[in-house]
């Protein structure tokens, strides 16, 4: 029988984090430490493209405004995940990350010795969504850790 | 903070620039350029060479040397590596990969009777940009080079500024006129028909207004412009973002060999581009690819670029305005800000240029005389026999009585009489009515009494080397990541009113855009 005294759940923001992320709460006894990583995908890096006619007053206003809003929902998903971590007596260890999802989660992976990772599954074809995957062919090759994924919601 | 990331690749770029100037002013790559047929940018590849590989080599050599302390000048010497990847880049596709994709394309046409350089307009603008997506999707930017990369903006707005010195009055005039009106009605238009397909189906407010500044004025720009304004939420921001980056990448292809198709001239391809194309960006390299070798296309594209970002301050408010009569809560803004903080400066430096050119300062008041009263003309330099009997043959093809006019008027005289002859004479070349001989005659005409002063030759080449450099490195900040999101409502009615505008200003420009300015 696995013992998961330490489980990391990674999300950044897909209805398929929504699902682990309850499903890691499910599996979470009193006592466990449960390290949340929440992942701000680099592709927000590319998201001023190639304006080039702007002043760059308007530009630094658009990344303050983008970062504004990214920091509220990723505040917004550890509140909400923290509450009911609290409630259950388990040990919550929230921590943000901005880069490739799967690269962030290896990295939080193995500097947090973590029993077991919890992750939703891949977005199914059709459904509307960021397209930024933390579900990785290569991720799985590398962790080293049991995976668990969450089903999609009402897939 | 210290922005200088120490790395050799600044040092390395700067004796590679500055040893390929060495071989070339040594005759070393003689043999190589004669079969690329690129001897005639010696000059230039030896000037730009030595000058950018003395900086890299200077700055290079102090970033591995001394230790950055913070402030200014580590910012600005920051900057110097990536700018220095990016004109590399430039280097190696204007003098090595266009001249040899041209020659591929004439074998090509050789074997297969279809010239694919010429075709997609595979110059060393487009492919400019192609390596820059290349090297930022594939091999990433690296840290030593992003800030320097971020220039390429100011390569662009230099580029625009520049090219304030090349319009005379009557084109600005007349060209700003062209723009106000289309401008107006398809920017106007496409943002109505955001809002109206974005009300039919349900999208949020937030979405609409930003989505539809981003379709109807001068895309990813307005969407930063306007982003805050109508509080978008990130999803909004990315799917938006990634259409009309997806949109504009796309139209970049397109265009060009769409209009060598319809075998549109350089004004009505400008307009097309400015009108039709969402991307600012985009437009300039579209106009870029469509005449590589002069920048008529590129005056009439930028002047419905800068007809655009005028426009853009009034949509913002329009928009602002919009969303707080909708959303509870929203806050108000400050018409007299917006405009202020949304004023494209730039612009003032384009005026500027424009309006000293106009003192003459940048050509002697004898440069314009030309030769149209010179009766000692030589006579290598009027029109032979055969190509007076060459343009006889094809009078029939041209339609307009004043073109034709102008031209039974150089078959008879065997040159250009008058600045108005020589302007109709241009007209009537740019809309490529006639066979490409003839046309070439009438480059002949045109260049027997005209000539162009050598600074601004100088200012053009700069233009073009601002450009090339502005592009590539644009092209270095889209990422197929950020493309990728393209999706979504947005996706649905960007394609719609993205293909009514290119689509409607074809049709429009077709029917009433003449061809002299």
């Amino acid at each position: 029988m696995l013992k998961t005294r330490k489980i990391l759940l990674a999300s950044h923001g897909t209805d398929g984090a929504r699902a682990a992320e309850k499903m890691a709460l499910k599996l979470c006894a009193s006592g466990t430490t449960l390290r949340h990583l929440v992942v701000v995908p680099d592709f927000w890096k590319g998201m001023m493209g190639d304006d080039w006619l702007n002043n760059a007053s308007t530009q630094a206003a658009f990344g303050r405004y983008v970062e504004a809003r990214l920091e509220d929902e990723v505040l917004q998903c550890i509140a909400k995940v923290r509450r009911q971590a609290e409630k259950r007596g388990i040990r919550y260890l929230p921590q943000v990350a901005f880069g490739k999802p799967s690269s962030c989660l290896l990295e939080e992976a193995h500097r947090g010795k973590v029993d077991l990772v919890v992750l939703g599954s891949q977005r199914p074809r059709g459904k509307q969504g960021l397209r930024s995957r933390m579900l990785t062919d290569d991720l799985l090759r590398r962790l080293g850790t049991p995976v668990l994924i969450a089903p999609y919601p009402n897939a | 903070m210290i922005y200088t990331k120490k790395s050799p690749w600044v040092l390395i770029i700067g004796v590679i620039m500055a040893g390929y100037a060495f071989l070339v002013q040594q005759g070393v790559l003689t043999g190589l350029m004669k079969m690329l047929h690129t001897s005639g940018h010696a000059g230039e590849m030896v000037t730009m060479g030595y000058i950018f590989g003395v900086i890299g080599i200077v700055v290079g050599l102090w970033q591995l040397v001394a230790t950055p302390k913070e402030g200014s000048l580590d910012y600005y010497l920051s900057t110097v590596g990536g700018a220095l990847l990016v004109l590399l880049c430039v280097f190696i596709v204007k003098y090595g990969a266009e001249p040899v994709f041209k020659l591929w394309g004439k074998a090509s046409d050789a074997a297969i009777g279809w010239n694919f350089q010429t075709t997609l307009g595979l110059n060393y603008i487009l492919l400019g940009i192609i390596v820059g997506m290349i090297v930022v999707n594939v091999f990433k930017i690296p840290a030593w080079a992003e800030n320097g990369v971020r220039l390429s903006r100011l390569g662009l707005k230099s580029g625009v500024i520049l090219l304030g010195a090349l319009y005379s009055a009557a084109e600005l005039r007349n060209l700003g006129g062209l723009s106000v009106v289309l401008i107006g009605f398809f920017v106007l238009g496409s943002v109505g028909m955001v809002l109206w397909l974005g009300r039919l189906r349900n999208i949020p407010n937030s979405m609409g207004g930003v989505l539809s500044a981003g379709m109807g004025v001068c895309g990813v720009s307005a969407a930063v412009a306007s982003a805050p304004v109508v509080q978008a939420k990130s999803t909004e921001i990315a799917y938006t973002i990634g259409t009309i980056l997806l949109w504009g990448v796309l139209m970049m292809f397109i265009f060009p060999p769409v209009g060598r198709a319809l075998g549109m001239g350089y004004i009505q391809f400008g307009a097309w581009a400015g009108t039709g194309i969402l991307n600012s960006a985009q437009v300039a390299a579209a106009a870029l690819i469509y005449q590589p070798t002069g920048i008529e296309t590129l005056k009439v594209a930028e002047i419905f670029n800068i007809t655009r970002i005028l426009f853009l301050p009034i949509i913002v408010i329009w928009l602002a305005v919009w969303y707080v009569q909708r959303e509870a809560g929203a806050q108000k803004v400050n018409v007299g800000r917006v405009i202020f903080e949304k004023f494209p400066v730039f612009v003032l430096g384009f005026l500027l240029l424009f309006a000293l050119s106009t003192t003459g300062i940048f050509a002697p008041a004898q440069h314009y005389k030309g030769k149209y009263f010179d009766n000692a003309i030589k006579e290598s330099k009027l029109l032979t026999s055969e190509e007076t009997s060459l343009l006889q043959s094809e009078l029939g093809k041209v339609q307009r009585e004043d073109q034709k006019a102008a031209l039974e008027r150089l078959i008879q005289n065997r040159k250009a009489m008058s600045i108005d002859h020589d302007t109709v004479l241009r007209g009537l070349a740019n809309a490529k009515v006639l066979s490409k001989d003839a046309n070439h005659v009438l480059k002949k005409a045109h260049s027997a009494v005209y000539h162009t002063a050598k600074r601004v030759k100088w200012f053009r080449t700069l233009i073009v080397w601002f450009f090339a450099f502005g592009l590539t490195g644009l092209g270095m900040q889209i990422t197929f990541s950020s493309i990728k999101q393209a999706g979504g409502q947005p996706l649905f009615i960007g394609t719609v009113v993205g293909l009514t505008k290119a689509v409607g200003a074809l049709i429009v420009i077709m029917l009433f855009v003449r061809e002299t300015i």
